[in-house]
């Protein structure tokens, strides 16, 4: 086999470390065999075409990583590696025995932390390794949690020594996450080798996220309506936010925000367009400290206050409960072997990288002299105080370091160096061979009453390069999908969605529309619109202005001295400075990604963002492609010639047809839907009134081409007259044609309707607003349609604050309790 | 102030005081939501007793929750749901303080002894001692503190005879000047200044005591408003006041005021116990709405 001897060619074994590939020279071991034979098979170009559906994949799904070091916080995507990570099922029986074991050790140690604290009393535990861990909160002593679940989902991260044995390097137990990811890695790699994936009996991971699901409803408090289950983030600025939708999407789970979330008689409640509603469990993302400004930090402006008292009282659950992260603390793992025989009466079953803490005088002279061998690293994680390995240490760096640790010993470990296994990659430049690089396991766990229930699989973490001693996401590196290899057949008619619905599911899927996302979404209507008539008024003052006898050349903002009823508009707009002369303007207003058009989509693209688990791929897709379009490529490149910003706005309200298009067709007509179709009509209303407001104000020597042009009548308008535009008929069809979907009329009758369905269920806010503008409508006659007429100038005027008021009104109904925000007092 | 230590010679006769603790906000804007958590019961204990007490909140609450704290303090969780411009919280207590058990001059033992028994055995005061060892987010570890506390800790010193020599210090090197700092106010910041309030020179003792493994609690209350007739009025009593409780096995928790460089006696009502202030703020809360407020505290500590 030509291609498996090239595509091993340069793999280089690392002496002195595990491969998980090679057992010898050249040799796969057993469980690789069947999957490298099958890659043999395939050609250079065939694994170069996998990498590139891959990414556009990634890409299209929009998979990212927040990476907080980047300074702009801006998304960096996912990377996954093809070649799945693959384990027999053997060894990884192992793997899930011992988890689910250190699952429940952790559990109960949490349990006596936070209640009788015995084992610190006797000093199974060291008091400073829990009080002195950041983690530790004093708010949670004393709450217990339903069923006892302090712990309910967990996450150990795995290295394999030289020997092949797994041990564990560090504990996630505060929020862990990486579930989702390894479930997107999942879905992107099963299927680039979907056939490979069926052979080999792959386990699936479906049964890990129902288990987490039936397990959550069932330790959650009953009362005030069906379970409704949230999942709190920080917000998309998080780092893995994206997984935050994904499982919230996933596992059908409400995403929220702490400031979608209240405190009200001793109970959770989210705020909704509907009123409040009962939250029974919190699936947390959020760092426990920030939960609860009134008890926990006060710095907090993310938190729910009350959010304790209400775990205290047992009235919402909490996953993980607070206080949980205090486990991390890596100098616990010097002491779970006796934890694990005094509390389980078992062996500890799957071991811990070697560590001690520094607090025991004799670990801390042990360290300086085993400085070689090991890394230290504080108690709590720490991107200021990363994990320093003492072999890479000058002489003042050591005594540097020394005299750091000496401040304060408690706060730190000395952990063994492994030298961690490696596995094959395909990097992007190679790809024709497997490259090695050290690879790292983590493996999830959650909480039912049979035990700890482990996913099949996990997230394989892939460092930066070869020689990379230490694996992380937030300074980069790529993931691989987990295969546990099972010798028998596994079930595959198994799936999260088809298990799980109950007719109660189908009622709360409809209810629960957070204030917040109304508001965004009502925004993202606004904004949409807003982009798409700026595309279009652009492109009608660039096409007006060009001076067609000179072509191509840049635009010319004055003709003959008068200005042009389309540079008014803009102007009126705010896209043109008032007395902007300059040629270039209008070009910079198109392309200029910080102003004009473009700001104009930064404002579109902010509020997508913040609804992103609400569109669909292909909708996201849509999106990023306005985003990355090459139109503000261009900066303020001032010289660019029109044509090219022509053709760039044609693509752009092509794509904005698009996206209306997936509102149109893909969004179903609930509450959500209305609050989006009321941004696009009110938006779309005040921007034909204006438009009609420059048109008649200008003198009459210009053609009123560009009106139609700007409200996509022209098809219609020539369809119906065969002349030139005309007053008498352009305003019949931009005012009272309530057929055309550019009109006033149109707009208002819809706004109306959109506005009576929600007043009958929520009471009256703005149809007494709407219904002097429809009989200021109902009361134009043909005689009225004319530039001077009075009444076409008191009902453009009208219409406008109209549109105004009624986003107020909805404003102050739907949104203002997602609007207001916590002022914090300290009193001495 | 008082220089003279130990302290007075009041009558050792269980004294009684009346206490009113009044909190006033006033806000520009109507606040529309409100959470409160208020930690304002006076403790009982062996030498303090609470003959009455009563909290009053105007406008009304629409719901509380008392509960007690992880140290022991009652806390009331409170919370008004409808709009209102002003709200006040008023306790009123009646307390009985009998005399403490006496101070010797000496423990009989180096500093560096109670450190290694804490450490050695973590169930001293049922864990409480162990727990009170570890820096928090308002006393953080400090290199400065550690270096202003270890002068007094020399080698083989007794605990009690350094303990003391640092509250005299922190009362001689910093001035007390109301105004001076704010509630984020770090150590480090009052130790560049050399001045601040009862609440800094407390964190200040704790950092440096904690720093060298010594355990040591924050502790909140009251003084007595007017002395008796020849006694010099003390600091810090216009509000609730601030000190320290440091542990020494055999002798348990002592207190320490090193604003008024005295140890507590007769005349200190204590109110609760933490950390650092964080842990006993007499009145925390989380407003919605409100716009610019007005905050009033008024304190009376009337003997009878």
């Amino acid at each position: 086999m030509p291609l498996l001897k090239k595509l091993l060619s340069d793999y280089a074994a690392h002496s002195g470390r595990y491969d998980e590939l090679l057992v010898a020279p050249q040799q796969p071991r057993p469980h690789w065999q069947a999957f490298i034979s099958a890659m043999a098979t395939r050609n250079v170009p065939e694994i170069g075409d996998t990498l590139s559906m891959m990414e556009r994949e990634i890409r299209d799904n929009g998979i990212t990583y927040n990476v907080y070091a980047d300074g702009q916080g801006s998304d960096r995507l996912w990377e996954v590696d093809p070649l799945p990570m693959l384990l027999p099922e053997a060894e990884w029986q192992a793997i899930e025995s011992g988890v689910a074991q250190r699952a429940e050790l952790l559990n109960r140690v949490l349990a006596d932390i936070y209640g009788k604290q015995d084992l610190m009393r006797c000093g199974a535990i060291p008091p400073a390794v829990i009080f002195g861990h950041a983690g530790f909160l004093h708010a949670a002593q004393g709450i217990r949690p339903s069923g006892g679940v302090h712990l309910f989902h967990y996450a150990a991260d795995l290295a394999r020594a030289p020997d092949g044995k797994w041990w564990v390097v560090s504990d996630r137990t505060q929020a862990p996450s990486g579930a989702g990811y390894a479930l997107e890695n999942r879905l992107v790699v099963s299927s680039v080798f979907a056939q490979l994936f069926r052979d080999l009996n792959v386990r699936h991971l479906a049964s890990y996220f129902a288990t987490l699901r039936d397990s959550i409803l069932r330790l959650s408090p009953r009362g005030d309506g069906s379970p409704l289950i949230a999942l709190l983030t920080p917000g998309p600025y998080n780092e893995t936010y994206f997984e935050h939708a994904l499982l919230a999407r996933y596992l059908g789970f409400t995403l929220v925000e702490g400031h979608d979330l209240t405190v009200r008689d001793g109970r959770v409640w989210m705020k909704t367009v509907d009123g409040l509603q009962r939250v029974h469990a919190i699936l947390r993302r959020q760092d426990d400290d920030y939960c609860d400004p009134l008890e926990l930090r006060t710095d907090s402006a993310l938190g729910i206050p009350g959010l304790t008292d209400c775990a205290r009282r047992g009235t919402v659950f909490l996953a993980n409960a607070l206080g949980a992260g205090v486990l991390e603390s890596g100098a616990l793992l010097g002491y779970l072997p006796a934890l694990s025989e005094r509390l389980l009466g078992e062996e500890l079953r799957l071991p811990s990288v070697a560590t001690w803490w520094l607090g025991e005088p004799a670990a801390l002279e042990d360290a300086w002299e085993q400085l070689d061998h090991i890394l230290i690293k504080p108690l709590e994680r720490s991107a200021r105080e990363p994990a320093v390995f003492g072999h890479a240490l000058s002489a003042s760096e050591r005594e540097a370091l020394r005299r750091r640790v000496e401040l304060r010993p408690q706060r730190y470990v000395a952990q063994e160096w492994v030298r961690v296994s490696q596995a094959p990659v395909i990097e992007r430049e190679q790809r024709d061979r497997l490259a090695a690089r050290t690879v790292g396991l983590r493996v999830f766990a959650v909480a039912t009453p049979q035990g700890y229930q482990v996913m099949a699989g996990g997230l394989t973490r892939v460092a930066a390069d070869g020689n990379s001693y230490s694996i992380t996401m937030q300074r980069g590196g790529r993931s691989k999908d987990t295969w546990v290899l099972s010798h028998t057949p596994v079930n595959t008619s198994f799936s999260l969605l088809g298990r799980t619905i109950t007719p109660n599911d189908l009622v709360s899927a409809r209810a629960n529309l957070p204030s917040r996302t109304a508001e965004n979404l009502f925004w993202y209507g606004r904004y949409g619109e807003r982009c798409e008539s700026t595309a279009r008024l652009l492109r009608v003052a660039i096409a007006q202005s060009l001076d067609r006898d000179d072509a191509p050349a840049v635009p010319q903002l004055d003709r003959t001295g008068t200005s042009l009823p389309a540079l008014e508009l803009a102007r009126r707009q705010g896209l043109l400075g008032a007395s902007d002369a300059d040629p270039g303007a209008l070009v910079l207003a198109c392309t200029d990604p910080n102003s004009g058009l473009g700001a104009q989509f930064q404002q579109l693209a902010r509020v997508a963002f913040n609804l992103r688990e609400r569109m669909s791929q292909d909708n996201w897709r849509t999106l990023n492609r306005l985003h990355t379009d090459p139109l503000f490529a261009h900066a303020v490149d001032t010289q660019v010639q029109a044509g090219s910003v022509l053709a760039g706005l044609d693509r752009i309200i092509i794509t904005m047809m698009t996206l209306s298009g997936f509102v149109l067709d893909g969004m179903t007509r609930g509450l959500g839907w209305r609050f989006l179709s009321l941004g696009r009509r009110i938006e779309r209303l005040m921007h034909v009134c204006t438009a009609l407001q420059v048109g008649i104000g200008a003198d009459g020597t210009h053609s009123l081409d560009w009106l139609l042009e700007l409200a996509d009548s022209t098809l219609t308008y020539r369809s119906r007259y065969l002349a030139a535009p005309e007053w008498l008929a352009v305003l019949d069809l931009l005012v009272r044609d309530d057929t055309n979907p550019r009109s006033v009329a149109f707009q208002v009758k819809g706004l109306r309707e959109y506005v009576a369905k929600l007043e009958a269920t929520h009471g009256r806010f703005a149809s007494d607003l709407l219904n002097p503008v429809q009989a200021l409508l109902d009361a134009l006659t043909p005689a009225d349609l004319t530039p001077q007429s009075p009444a076409l100038t008191q009902l453009l005027g009208q219409a406008q604050r109209a549109g105004h008021a009624a986003a107020d009104e909805l404003t102050l109904k739907f949104f203002t309790h997602s609007a207001a925000r916590s002022v914090l007092s300290l009193v001495a | 102030m008082s220089e003279a230590l130990p302290p007075q010679d009041v009558a050792r006769l269980p004294a009684r005081y009346d206490v009113e603790h009044e909190t006033l906000y006033d806000y520009a804007a109507a606040v529309s939501q409100s959470w409160q958590l208020a930690r304002l019961r006076p403790r009982h204990l062996a030498w303090q007793k609470v003959l009455s007490y009563a909290l009053q909140i105007d406008p009304p609450v629409d719901e509380r929750h008392e509960t007690r704290d992880a140290f022991g303090n009652d806390s009331l969780h409170f919370a008004l749901h409808c709009a209102h411009r002003t709200l006040r919280v008023r306790m009123n207590c009646s307390v009985e303080i009998d005399a403490r058990d006496v101070v010797p001059a000496l423990l009989g033992q180096a500093w560096e002894r109670v450190r290694d028994q804490v450490l050695a055995d973590p169930s001293h005061d049922d864990l409480n001692a162990a727990r009170m060892c570890e820096p928090t987010r308002l006393v953080p570890l400090s290199e400065q503190a550690r270096a202003y506390a270890q002068r007094f800790f020399s080698p083989g010193r007794d605990w009690l005879d350094a303990v003391l020599a640092m509250m005299h210090a922190i009362h001689a090197d910093f001035e007390f000047e109301p105004g001076a700092t704010t509630v984020s106010t770090s150590v480090d910041e009052v130790l560049a200044q050399r001045s601040g309030v009862c609440q800094d020179f407390a964190h200040l003792m704790l950092a440096g005591l904690r720093s060298l493994g010594l355990p040591a609690r924050y502790v909140s209350g009251y003084l007595l408003t007017d002395p008796p007739p020849g006694q010099p009025r003390l600091a810090g009593v216009d509000a609730t006041h601030a000190w320290v409780a440091a542990y020494a096995p055999g002798l348990g928790w002592v207190e320490f005021d090193p604003t008024n460089d005295q140890l507590a006696d007769q005349r200190y009502i204590t109110l609760a116990w933490g950390c650092d202030f964080a842990d006993v703020v007499p009145l925390r809360g989380v407003i919605l709405g409100g716009g610019e407020q007005q905050m009033e505290v008024r304190v009376s500590v009337v003997p009878v």
